[in-house]
């Protein structure tokens, strides 16, 4: 509603502002082309123009005051509202303010409660103070005393301790000492062993002595071994001077060595000759031997030639009783050979008169068959013959009844020519007449036929008749003919063919076990071929003289030979140094001296030398090594005074450090050394017991000096201050 | 090889025979291992590559023997040849390649050539060589230093010329023999065959 009633003061705002702006125009307007005339309307015109416009100012001024007027009202309003509002509001805090001052009020009552309390307790704690005060003062006092007491124990505490350290003092001094005398002692020993080398050295020399004088008894037996010699070679000078008086005699026994030998060789010859000559007898008496063999075979041999003769005798008279002109043992056997040639001729017959008969025999039941069947032919010809005849008897019965017919036919006829005219009837008559002859004729023809049939039956039944008896007879000609060659032939022969038989197949089976045999040997001909057999009659095997083999062979020989040598060589030498030594060769070298030492007992100068060398080297060492050993002592000793610790070795790259202030003697560190050169601690029990100063040290600083001068340090304040 | 493509002639045979074992034994020498590997170098012959001594003492044997042997060929008179292997610590044969020679002595008389091409035979020898090159995988090691011999089966009738000498046929006890190919140039004919001693693990 506000706003509306500004956009009106607004509007008429601006249509007032317009108007009044338009006027001036016209005004000017009038006074240029009016003039004055008008000027009272225009006068008047203005002001009632100006009153209109006072008017609805004071109108707008009006109608905005009433606009303020409302505005102030609903701001009031508001105001008031708000007013109430905050009225409510402080109300409600009031009432909590209220109530919070209550709890305020509980609160200080309570708190006053408190107070009174804690003065309460306050007032005891005073009273305990003021007791506890007292009971101070006289800890204080207490205190004081014992404050005197401790300056006077401190006091004797200091005066023991210079005591103590007056005593280590001492303590190291004595320690000192008894190094310098365990040192003493140690170069004490030392000089002992030195001196029990010495001793050692002394006795072998003394042993070297001994072994000098057994060998100078040696030499003095051998002195006088020579001088028995030097007597044996007088002797021996008077023998030879009785032997150069022998000797000129020399050329004469020489020539008689000459003929000597002449005599030796002619008896050489003369045994070489007895030998032939008891060769040649040997071989004579063999000879004998064989010549009396040869007699008594000569004895045997006529006596066979006798017997012989007899036999031949009795062959004579066996020819001659025989007739043949057998003589010799040739006539035999061409007769032999003649009867076999008449077996063999016989058995050709033998054979083809068997084979004759087996024809025969085949062409018998050829002709039996045939004879079999010549008979059925002539049972049928007989049965043929039969029923013919049968036909015929037939037939003439037939030829019976019909002339019977006939006579009748014709009575009857003659009756009735008689009875009738022959002209009546006779032409009729005639003509059956001549039918019934016809018939007849016909008959008898065939009746005729029929016997002929007969006639040839029979013969043919003769013919064969005949031809079974010829047949017949054959056959028993045939069969008396293999009657007489079986008995004549049939046994030898059949005994000769199983004989023969049977050598045949003995033959054959001879045959088959030789021909496995040679298939055998071919295969093992062929096996031994592979094998690389040869005929030694037919082939030669050749090789080159120079083959590797050989070659190859000859040389491993050489190398054998070689090394063989070599071994007797070493052999020898070897036992030319178990000898002695006495035959010192060439190739002795000082390595060998060693070995034959022991054995020796009288050592050459060779090895008397080296044995000097030898001695002096080893002295030159052992001073060495006592010189090193006191340098040593030395180093150790001041490294323990100046460091306080003992370095002792105990194994490989293993050194153990004994403090000179550790409690027990079992007290020390292990150090291991590393294969790159660096230390590392070892657990130790003693070791177990520093592990600060370890992981502070070696851990944490790196530094095994430090660790061990604070462990130097630990230690020498841990004696100091007990 | 005198010989033309068409045939072969007794000297073409015969040398052609030989030359066939002097590579023969060449290779039986290189793969038994009787000279170190490295005293061998590689050629090719027979469209094939082989293994050929360079040790001159062996190169100079080989020699001799084959020139021999191939006059020998040329005249009919050899049966075998034979090469030995021996252990030179007990001196026991160990194997024996043996080489059996059939000649056609009429070859002799009549001097017409043979129709056989040379290609056919050297395929045929090649297909030896490869065989004796393909025992080694059946024959036993040898395990001792070794060495060998040649030789030679000739007629009885034959002179023995110098540097040669009879010697024994070196035959194995208790052997076990194996037939390789054989080849033949028409004139000659040659049969191999390989036998070995047999070894108790057999």
């Amino acid at each position: 509603m506000d706003l509306e009633d500004d956009t009106t003061v607004l509007t008429t705002l601006k249509s007032f502002n317009s108007f009044i702006s338009r006027p001036e125009h016209p005004q000017r307007l009038s006074d240029h082309s009016a003039g004055s005339g008008n000027l009272q309307s225009q006068y008047k015109r203005s002001m009632e123009l100006l009153e209109a416009a006072e008017q609805v100012y004071s109108k707008n001024r009006y109608l905005q005051l009433d606009q303020e007027k409302k505005q102030m009202e609903m701001s009031h309003k508001r105001a008031r509202f708000e007013l109430e509002k905050a009225a409510s509001d402080s109300a409600r805090d009031l009432e909590h303010e209220i109530d919070r001052n209550q709890e305020l009020l509980g609160r200080i009552k309570k708190l006053e409660e408190r107070e009174t309390e804690a003065a309460k307790n306050l007032s005891e704690q005073v009273e305990a103070n003021r007791a506890l005060r007292k009971n101070l003062e006289g800890l204080n006092k207490k205190l004081e005393e014992r404050d005197s007491r401790l300056n006077t124990a401190n006091q004797t505490v200091s005066s023991l301790k210079d005591e103590i350290r007056e005593l280590k003092q001492k303590i190291q001094n004595k320690d000192s000492t008894i190094s310098t005398q365990t040192l003493e002692n140690q170069e004490l020993q030392e000089q002992l062993d030195l001196q029990r080398r010495k001793y050692q050295e002394v006795s072998q020399v003394c042993q070297n002595l001994q072994a000098a004088q057994s060998s100078c008894s040696e030499h003095i037996i051998k002195i006088k071994e020579l001088e028995r010699r030097l007597a044996l070679q007088e002797q021996d000078i008077a023998i030879v001077k009785t032997v150069k008086s022998e000797v000129a005699r020399v050329p004469d026994l020489e020539k008689e060595l000459k003929r000597l030998r002449d005599d030796n060789a002619f008896l050489r010859e003369s045994r070489e000759n007895c030998s032939l000559l008891k060769e040649e007898v040997e071989g004579l008496r063999r000879k004998l031997e064989r010549m009396e063999k040869t007699k008594e075979e000569l004895v045997n041999m006529e006596l066979d030639k006798e017997r012989l003769a007899e036999k031949l005798q009795a062959w004579e008279n066996l020819g001659q009783s025989t007739g043949l002109n057998i003589r010799k043992p040739e006539d035999l056997s061409r007769e032999v050979i003649q009867i076999q040639q008449r077996e063999i001729a016989l058995k050709e017959q033998n054979y083809t008169l068997n084979s004759r008969v087996r024809s025969v025999e085949r062409s018998q039941t050829e002709l039996r068959a045939e004879l079999s069947q010549q008979r059925s032919k002539t049972l049928e010809e007989q049965k043929k013959r039969e029923s013919q005849d049968a036909l015929v008897r037939r037939l003439q019965k037939r030829v019976l009844l019909l002339t019977k017919e006939r006579d009748g036919m014709r009575a009857i006829l003659e009756s009735y020519d008689s009875e009738l005219a022959p002209t009546e009837y006779s032409p009729q008559l005639s003509k059956r007449l001549r039918e019934a002859e016809d018939v007849l004729q016909k008959t008898q023809n065939h009746n005729a036929e029929m016997e002929a049939q007969l006639t040839k039956a029979q013969e043919e039944t003769g013919t064969l008749r005949l031809q079974l008896q010829t047949v017949e007879l054959e056959l028993d000609s045939l069969k008396k003919q293999q009657a007489s060659a079986a008995d004549s032939s049939s046994l030898a022969t059949k005994e000769e063919v199983s004989i023969l038989r049977q050598k045949i197949e003995d033959l054959e089976a001879e045959r088959q076990r030789l021909e496995e045999q040679n298939n055998v040997l071919e295969m093992r001909l062929e096996r031994h071929n592979l094998q690389g057999d040869y005929d030694p009659v037919k082939t030669r095997v050749l090789h080159l003289k120079m083959n590797p083999t050989a070659v190859a062979k000859q040389q491993r020989q050489q190398e054998v030979e070689a090394l063989r040598e070599e071994v007797t060589h070493l052999r020898e030498l070897v036992r030319s140094l178990q000898d002695g030594g006495s035959l010192v060769h060439s190739q002795d070298d000082s390595s060998m001296h060693s070995s034959s030492l022991g054995l020796s007992l009288p050592p050459s100068k060779e090895i008397l030398d080296l044995r000097k060398q030898m001695e002096s080297s080893e002295l030159r060492n052992q001073r060495l090594k006592e010189v090193f050993q006191r340098k040593i002592q030395e180093f150790r000793t001041v490294c323990y005074v100046l460091t306080g610790y003992q370095i002792d070795i105990t194994t490989e790259n293993q050194y153990r450090l004994t403090s000179v202030y550790a409690e027990h003697m079992d007290d020390s560190l292990l150090f291991k050394k590393g294969s790159n050169g660096s230390m590392q601690l070892m657990e130790t029990e003693f070791s177990k017991t520093l592990g600060e100063m370890v992981a502070l040290h070696l851990h944490h600083q790196k530094s095994i000096p430090a660790f061990l001068s604070a462990v130097t340090l630990d230690l020498f304040s841990r004696q100091t201050t007990i | 090889m005198t010989s033309t493509l068409k045939g072969i002639t007794l000297k073409g045979s015969a040398e052609l025979v030989a030359e066939f074992f002097s590579f023969g034994i060449n290779s039986i020498l290189y793969q038994r291992g009787i000279y170190p590997p490295e005293t061998f170098t590689r050629v090719t012959h027979y469209d094939m590559s082989l293994q050929l001594t360079t040790d001159p003492k062996l190169k100079n044997y080989l020699t001799n023997v084959v020139s021999q042997l191939k006059e020998w060929l040329f005249e009919c008179t050899v049966q075998k040849l034979v090469l030995v292997i021996t252990c030179l610590e007990t001196n026991e044969v160990l194997e024996r390649w043996q080489f059996d020679i059939e000649c056609d002595k009429s070859a002799k008389e009549s001097s017409a050539p043979r129709e056989k091409s040379i290609k056919t035979i050297q395929d045929e020898i090649r297909s030896v060589i490869r065989q004796i090159t393909a025992t080694v995988t059946f024959l036993p090691l040898l395990e001792t230093p070794c060495a060998f011999d040649l030789l030679v089966y000739t007629d009885k009738d034959l002179v023995v010329p110098d540097k040669w000498e009879e010697s024994g046929p070196q035959i194995i006890d208790q052997s076990e023999e194996v037939r390789l190919r054989s080849f033949t140039t028409s004139i000659h004919k040659v049969n191999s065959m390989v036998a070995y001693k047999r070894t108790d693990s057999v």
